[in-house]
């Protein structure tokens, strides 16, 4: 059985991409699953979706946690530890990636043993466009080396049907353009032992004392607890203000960022709380002078590594 | 309007009280407008919110409010506002608590809620004169299950289950009328894009008693299908094209607070959202397109 697990953010096709591959193992007559991962998932959030193929029918259930390849749609989820993307990962596990980075780099920097593929990434690719998930859904066939290009093109005309025809050409040739690339390294994803309730961990229970309801129930006993939440780890765009530019309005960024995670000092310059900054780029949008500009956020890490190492 | 404390945009608050953190998409207009009016109403309230995107706001342990919140089933949150108010007025006469700890109620719901499922939780609560706040975010659709059609969809809009050719066919349901209808202490419309009107449309609604409706159009990235920056630019088309129009009702007379002249055509809003794309490509829909354009021109000529 193939378990393949698809990691991306809300908004970039990855469902989509789970769906496809599904689709097409379904067209070589395969048994499959395929099925995102809900929870409050939202755009930008990361999310993961999964697919399982067997020429047998599927007893498992939930979700993959020994995955023979893993698909990240954004390398700027690798670190994010809510994304899960090394879980389970072993040493014939393939890695395919999208990133400007050399494989090498990621097998040394995950230590991984198993393969690893990159995808470029296309300069016209912001984070949160969803062709990343053609391309992903293209080359992960081709690694499996069981879809035919038929197949996969059946399958994208049918997950993507209502959709524009020139939506639907763009994925296409997206899709089977990685699919061609990758015909060099077909069929290097090995199919996995089945999951049998042998290697099962069970979880890191923690046992809790029987407690009355004041404690037990779900209340919350204090305000705005929401601040522990990281959501600048969704980002894959970062504004940043230029205050020699910026003219003080003292509100206009600062009201219309939809997280409040812009605030405006005793000197009236704005500031930007990226914990919590999403990278919607509303304040980009808005800023009269436009004093602020967003960059990528592998750009932004380069840039704080290269001041550290200053 | 009488006396404000919001005469010029600097009036506006430049430190937030609404905790970051949430769960709400990127851009999410909702939370944009819930912001704001959280500045205004402050920490003494208690939101008693019905499924529905906000409801991810507070996910245990995690909340972005600085006072209480509670959840209730999507029809039955005037319902639940109900017994908040009621259990605050015993405890208050019975002098268990402090005046000061006698909070604002606030209703936060969706359009699914308060155009749909809760309109009869609601028209009971107004009935019996509930004092409480009912603040709408209309993201205009069942945003939180995937935007599948409510009655505050427009008419033509793409939806979950709108997917054909011309869209939904039916009409946005006029809610603020249906409010008015019961004679309520304050009805207003509002949007996030526009701050000053939205504040100070607060600022009325927290002094005045008895049931109070805000509806905030909440422009929604990912349901009307648009890039989460253009958030604030899609609010202000939609009053600038006269498609949402900011006002008031007090003691039956309602007022329009922005009047824009000359509107620009509703194409300019409609253009910039996927969810109006079948109406432009692969051919335009003229008949469409005027049928929208008609009504709105027909709301504003009774208007004005
Ligand atoms: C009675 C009932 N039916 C269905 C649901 C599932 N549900 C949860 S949120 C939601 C959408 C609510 O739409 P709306 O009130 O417009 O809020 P939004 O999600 O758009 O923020 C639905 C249908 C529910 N919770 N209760
Ligand atoms: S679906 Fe729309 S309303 Fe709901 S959180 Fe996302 S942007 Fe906000
Ligand atoms: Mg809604």
């Amino acid at each position: 059985m193939y378990c393949i697990r698809l990691h991306g953010r809300g908004g970039q096709g990855m469902k989509t991409a789970s769906r496809i591959l599904g689709s097409a193992f379904f067209e070589e007559g395969f048994e499959v699953q395929d099925a995102p991962r809900y929870g409050a998932e939202r755009r930008g959030a990361p999310i993961f979706a999964y697919v399982r193929a067997a020429r047998r029918p599927i007893l498992e259930r939930g979700i993959i946690r020994r995955p023979d390849l893993v698909v990240v749609a954004d390398e700027t989820l690798v670190p994010v530890s809510a994304a899960g993307v090394v879980q389970g990962v072993g040493p014939y596990t393939v890695l395919l990636i999208h990133s400007a980075e050399a494989p090498a780099v990621w097998k040394r920097r995950l230590k991984l043993g198993g393969e690893v593929f990159t995808l470029p990434v296309a300069p016209e690719d912001r984070a949160d466009v969803p062709l990343i998930g053609a391309s992903c859904a293209g080359a992960a066939a081709r690694l499996v080396g069981e879809i035919s290009r038929d197949a996969l093109e059946e399958a994208i005309r049918s997950e993507l049907v209502g959709m524009r025809a020139e939506v639907v050409a763009e994925n296409l040739e997206r899709a089977l353009g990685a699919y061609d690339r990758l015909a060099p390294h077909a069929g290097c994803v090995r199919e996995g032992d089945a999951e049998g309730v042998g290697p099962f961990e069970s979880p890191d229970w923690i046992d809790l004392p029987f407690e009355d309801a004041r404690i037990s129930a779900p209340d919350i006993h204090a305000g705005g607890t929401s601040v522990q939440v990281r959501t600048g780890l969704w980002r894959t765009m970062r504004p940043l203000i230029d205050l020699e530019h910026c003219h003080r309005c003292a509100w206009v960024c600062s009201t219309f960022c939809p997280d409040g995670a812009i605030r405006v000092d005793d000197a009236g310059a704005p500031q930007i709380d990226y914990d919590h900054c999403k990278g919607c780029l509303v304040c980009v949008a808005v800023c009269p002078p436009h004093a602020i500009h967003a960059i990528p956020e592998e750009q932004a890490a380069d840039a704080a590594a290269a001041e550290n190492a200053a | 309007m009488t006396e404000t404390a919001f005469r010029r945009m600097n009036d506006l608050p430049s430190t937030h009280l609404l905790g970051g953190g949430t769960a709400m998409c990127a851009g999410c207009g909702g939370l944009q407008a819930i912001q704001e009016v959280y500045d205004v109403l402050g920490k003494n309230t208690v939101f008693v919110n019905a499924a529905g995107c906000m409801t991810l706001l507070s996910i245990y342990p995690f909340t972005p409010f600085r006072g209480s919140w509670l959840y209730t089933a999507m029809a039955s949150a005037p319902a639940g506002a109900q017994g908040v108010r009621d259990a605050l007025d015993i405890l208050v006469e019975k002098g268990r608590i402090p005046p000061e700890e006698n909070v604002q109620v606030v209703v936060l719901t969706g359009d699914g809620a308060a155009y749909g499922m809760g309109v009869s939780a609601t028209s009971g609560a107004i009935d019996r004169n509930l004092d409480f706040l009912y603040i709408c975010y209309d993201n205009e659709g069942y945003g939180n299950t995937g935007q599948q059609y409510s009655e505050a969809t427009p008419h033509a809009a793409r939806t979950a289950t709108s997917s054909g050719p011309r869209g939904y066919p039916g009409y946005k349901k006029d809610l603020f009328s249906i409010w008015a209808a019961h004679r309520p202490a304050y009805v207003a419309t509002v949007i996030g894009a526009e701050p000053l009107d939205l504040a100070r449309k607060i600022e009325t609604a927290a002094r005045v008693r008895g049931p109070r409706l805000i509806l905030a159009l909440a422009p929604c990235p990912t349901g009307w299908d648009f890039e989460p920056r253009d958030t604030i630019e899609i609010g202000r088309l939609a009053v600038r094209t006269g498609v949402w129009p900011l006002k008031e009702c007090v003691d039956g007379q309602v007022v329009h607070t922005k009047v824009r002249r000359p509107r620009l055509p509703v194409e300019e809003y409609l253009k910039r959202q996927g969810r109006f794309e079948h109406l432009f490509a692969p051919e335009r829909k003229p008949e469409i397109l005027d049928e929208i354009q008609a009504r709105v021109d027909a709301y504003w000529q009774r208007v004005e």
